[in-house]
């Protein structure tokens, strides 16, 4: 996959001009539980963005922000999007044909996806008259024949309700339907954490194969799962409360982290590769912190063991926008590899 | 101890209020005797009749606390009734499955799609004269299929876990275990649904008396209704005479039916928001069908 | 639908199993009800013939106390034994008792000699089922349209709207009845207090007596749609609620869905229940409501009953308990084969392990 289009400058005007989206200044809250704390994201044409972190550090509220599918009690505070040149400030009220047209929201739980009452090709007409006006039945449903033709799938699922499919042809079926109208980007939040390994390879497969056709721009791929990120992503983001604490290519990532809590990420579910084994550090102590009332400085701070005075301010990002690290020993050691001392 | 909420407090102080005017009323205001004649047809409620009389010149205050007690005791005992029947049918055929299982179901089935009025309605001619007690039986024997079907689900769940057959490999029969294994685990379950039977069994109590099937020679809420409409209180204007009965009962099935959902919420917490109403443990019928049973 | 031909095959391939399925699940369904319509027949002609004595005893020494003579009491009491079949034995008589049934013979009253059962049933169901199908159908409609909205609006309108619902559907409708006959006939008369038309009045097909009528309608009327609006709102508004907070409607609008789209499915899905409670309602057509006509001197059904009880006219409440129950179990088989063919999930489950 291409990973085209560096930007090589800071400034977010110039890094716009080569990126399928560009995000800034995302907040998003939950009454007093900022769950998104000014978050800055990129995607190149024919990407995968993959977003890492442990569970409850708000990657499922930064998918529902991208997606534009933030619903009470999740409000959005700002921040703004641009999508292939499009803009959209997230302050106002987004517009409906942005969702599944310019971004599309591939959700966890396919079972639940699909309202139990509505055949696959029901859903597939309201998709394509929701973005195209009246058209045919029929030209709808051709339209879906003709994607499932083309991904490989059997064309019977057209009639089926989501109760006659088994979960891994139903995830399937979803993503072809958030796929259907070409979206620029697609937002998928955990879309293999319900299935098992054989059909989250099929999945990952499907998703590749749409973004190699160009069927979708890129893709946000969210998931605690590593393993599979280092299959599906090209970059990873690291988020730890609220924040994009890591980011960049996905093999430098993985190979070189340089935040801590990214090297303890790594080293909690790399076990087995003997490379990584090397640089282990054993489980993350303690749990994330109440993001209604996060610590000040760097939120990692109470869990880390190279913590110092310091980091009581927030830390700066260190490197480049396609591969920085926010946290002040990274700053000060720029040359040293962490060590699974930690 | 889960905690309560002032929804179950609110519930819970109208019943004792009703259950304590019904059981100790009668002994503390003791003016005048039950069956009484102390006045004339419809006097007004004066200092010594406080809510005036009947339509045969009873103190209707006299009747309203001894119309209560029948009305309680019959809904007491048919709750009982319901909820012994349901449960002992209910567990058996949860707990054994198979054969036994089939055959209870299909008679619960049965009863379950014959509107129980028409049941009542039916065995209310045959008996003749009707005790109180006898009412109660009825109504009991009528109505415990509900408890019944939900109660072998739970029983069927239930008798997936562990416990059970740690109990059964140290001997223990199928009684003992149905008593001290299974019927445990269902306790809260059952307050509810015995909460609603009782609520049930009133109104179906009043609805009968009010068809002219209520107990003999007594007097409950139903009967005092009754009277009151066939004495033209209503059209007369002599509230006294029907709004005590009226607003007592509707008291009654309010406050019962909060304390029901009240104790759902504190059993069930995850249904405390959203309650899906075909999957709830709710043990008695649907509201559109009651309404069609306590015709 | 308008799918193109090799798509029409996939579709009928899904749907094989469904359909044998379906059919497994309706004959299942049609033998309980059978059983239940025939328990039901059995009780109704078992239990009057359980009464001390038996009713033609009850009703000839009712006429005896009436001063009818000796004799002529005899031959009264050997006619209605043997109209009755009392001379025979009980399983010959239930299948006569089958044969007059199948026929549509419910017997003569006792109280009202000559009038055939089914005669006066079929006088009084009209005005029961005028008075209930509106009710039903209006209270549904609005309850649900109510509930619908009170859990999209939420905040105060749903509050109110909740606690109003709860309170009217929770309270007995015989009590809701007499204060509503008392505070709009009587305490502030604006509305006639009983009967279906004025006394004097005679049912025919004119413009003065369908007024009439209609003037003495709204009190039982009013009286029966409130207790229905809200039981449908509370219903409603639950299961609106739960189907607010699903997956499939943040799906709906991440792809773009139109609101009135994605209303379209909540409704579907939430609809379910409450379309077996209209059917279930209707069921209750005939025995839903006879307190109420007590209360209100309505000419239908439940007056009827309620005289017949007091005459001991046995044959005429064994005619209307049967009818009610005929009623409920024909609307309840209905639900169930209505719900085998509208829901999936339900047609999957029946073709499951059970
Ligand atoms: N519906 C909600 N109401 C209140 N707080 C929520 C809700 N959903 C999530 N949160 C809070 O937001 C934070 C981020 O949640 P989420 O985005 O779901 O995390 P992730 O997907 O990474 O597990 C969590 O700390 C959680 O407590
Ligand atoms: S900034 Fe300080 S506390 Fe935060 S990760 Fe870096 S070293 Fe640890
Ligand atoms: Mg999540």
């Amino acid at each position: 996959m291409s990973t085209e289009g560096p930007a090589t400058d800071l400034a977010p005007a110039d890094a716009a001009a080569g990126q399928l989206l560009t995000a800034r200044g995302l907040r998003a809250a939950y009454g007093p539980t900022v769950a998104v704390d000014d978050v800055a994201l990129t995607v190149g044409t024919g990407e995968v963005l993959g977003i890492a972190g442990e569970s409850g550090c708000g990657k499922s509220t930064l998918a529902a922000v991208l997606s534009l599918t933030a619903r009470p009690p999740l409000t959005v505070l700002g921040g703004d999007l641009t999508v292939d040149g499009q803009h959209l400030d997230l302050a106002g009220r987004p517009p409906r044909t942005w969702r599944g047209g310019v971004v599309s929201l591939l959700p966890q739980g396919a079972m639940n996806a699909l309202s139990a009452t509505a055949r696959v090709g029901d859903m597939a007409v309201d998709v394509v008259r929701a973005h195209r006006g009246r058209v045919p039945r029929s030209v709808a449903l051709d339209l879906l024949a003709d994607r499932l033709d083309a991904l490989d799938l059997p064309r019977r699922v057209i009639g089926a309700y989501p109760h006659q499919l088994s979960g891994g042809m139903r995830q399937r079926v979803v993503t072809v339907l958030s796929t259907l109208l070409d979206p620029r980007l697609l937002i998928a939040d955990e879309p293999t954490s319900a299935l098992d390994v054989s059909t989250q390879r099929a999945l990952v497969e499907l998703l590749r194969e749409l973004v190699g056709r160009g069927l979708v721009g890129g893709i946000v791929f969210v998931t605690h799962d590593l393993p599979v990120l280092r299959a599906v992503a090209d970059r990873i983001a690291v988020m730890y409360a609220g924040r994009i604490v890591e980011t960049g290519p996905t093999a430098a990532l993985v190979d070189d982290p340089r935040h801590p809590y990214t090297a303890a990420l790594l080293s909690s579910v790399l076990v087995p590769e003997p490379q990584v084994r090397r640089r282990r550090i054993g489980g993350i102590r303690g749990a994330p912190p109440d993001l209604a009332d996060p610590p000040a400085g760097c939120r990692f701070r109470p869990r880390c063991s190279l913590a110092t005075d310091a980091c009581t301010d927030d830390p700066p990002a260190v490197g480049d926008p396609d591969r920085y690290a926010t946290c002040w020993w990274t700053r000060d050691h720029p040359d040293e590899r962490l060590e699974p001392s930690l | 101890m889960t905690r309560l909420t002032p929804r179950f407090h609110v519930a819970a102080g109208i019943v004792a209020a009703v259950l304590l005017f019904g059981l100790l009323g009668p002994l503390v205001f003791r003016g005048h005797a039950l069956g009484a004649v102390v006045g004339g047809l419809y006097d007004h409620p004066s200092g010594s009749a406080w809510l005036g009389t009947d339509n045969i010149g009873h103190d209707v205050f006299t009747n309203l606390m001894y119309g209560t007690r029948t009305s309680l005791t019959i809904g007491l005992v048919a709750g009982l009734f319901a909820t012994l029947i349901g449960v002992v049918v209910g567990t058996l055929a949860g707990y054994r499955g198979g054969a036994v299982e089939e055959a209870l179901m299909g008679v619960t089935n049965v009863i379950l799609a014959i509107p129980s009025i028409v049941v009542l309605i039916l065995i209310s001619i045959a008996l003749g004269t009707r005790s109180t007690l006898a009412m109660a039986v009825v109504l009991g024997v009528t109505s415990w299929p509900w408890t019944a079907r939900a109660v072998r689900a739970q029983a069927a769940s239930v008798r997936t876990r562990e416990h059970l057959d740690v109990a059964r490999l140290s001997g223990a029969g199928t009684f003992s275990l149905i008593c001290y294994d299974v019927v445990p685990y269902m306790l809260s379950y059952l307050c509810m649904a015995f909460v609603l039977q009782v609520s049930s069994a009133v109104l179906n109590e009043a609805a009968l008396s009010m068809l002219g099937l209520g107990p003999s020679g007594g007097v409950s809420l139903g009967i005092m209704l009754h009277w009151a409409l066939a004495w033209e209180s209503v059209r007369t204007g002599a509230w006294w005479a029907f709004v005590p009965p009226t607003v007592l009962l509707t008291l009654l099935a309010f406050a019962l039916l909060m304390l029901q959902s009240s104790l759902d919420e504190v059993f069930n917490p995850r249904l405390r928001r959203f309650v899906r109403r075909r999957r709830t443990t709710v043990a008695a019928p649907p509201p559109a069908v009651r309404k069609a049973e306590a015709a | 639908m308008a799918l193109t031909a090799d798509l029409t095959a996939g579709t009928a391939e899904a749907e094989a199993p469904a359909r044998s399925g379906l059919l497994r699940y309706l004959g299942r369904k049609a033998a309980w009800y059978l059983g239940a319509l025939l328990v039901a027949v059995l009780l109704n002609f078992l239990l009057p013939r359980l009464i001390p004595g038996n009713p033609v005893d009850a009703i000839v020494a009712g006429l005896g106390r009436g001063g009818v003579e000796g004799s002529q009491l005899h031959a009264i009491h050997a006619h209605y034994v043997h109209e009755f079949g009392l001379d025979k034995p009980l399983w010959q008589q239930f299948l006569v008792h089958l044969g007059h049934l199948v026929h549509g013979d419910l017997g003569t009253s006792f109280a009202q000699s000559p009038a055939s059962v089914s005669g006066l049933i079929a006088q009084a169901l009209p005005w029961s089922i005028a008075l209930q199908l509106p009710a039903i159908l209006i209270g549904w409609l609005v309850g649900n349209g109510l509930g619908a909205v009170a859990a999209y609006r939420g905040g105060w309108f749903d509050r109110g709207a909740f606690l109003g619902s709860l309170f009217t559907s929770s309270m007995p409708y015989y009590c809701l009845a007499i204060l509503l006959l008392y505070l709009l006939a009587v305490a502030v008369p604006v509305l006639p207090p009983t009967g279906g038309y004025s006394f004097g009045n005679s049912p025919e097909l004119s413009a003065d007596f369908v007024l009439d009528a209609l003037t003495h309608y709204w009190l039982p009327f009013l009286s029966l749609v409130l207790v229905f609006v809200g039981g449908q709102a509370v219903g409603m508004r639950s299961m609106a609620v739960y189907e607010l907070g699903s997956d499939y409607v943040n799906y709906g609008r991440g792809l773009g869905l139109r609101d009135r789209t994605i209303v379209r499915y909540i409704f579907r899905n939430a609809m379910l229940p409450q379309v077996t409670g209209l059917a279930l309602s209707i069921g209750t057509l005939v025995g839903g409501a006879l307190i109420t006509e007590i209360v209100f001197s309505y000419p239908g059904v439940g007056t009827l009953l309620f005289t017949a009880i007091s005459q001991n006219d046995y044959p005429v409440v064994a005619g209307l308990t049967l009818l009610i129950a005929v009623a409920v179990l024909v609307a309840n088989f209905c639900v169930e084969i209505a719900y085998g063919i509208i829901d999936p999930r339900i047609r999957a489950a029946s073709r499951g392990e059970r």
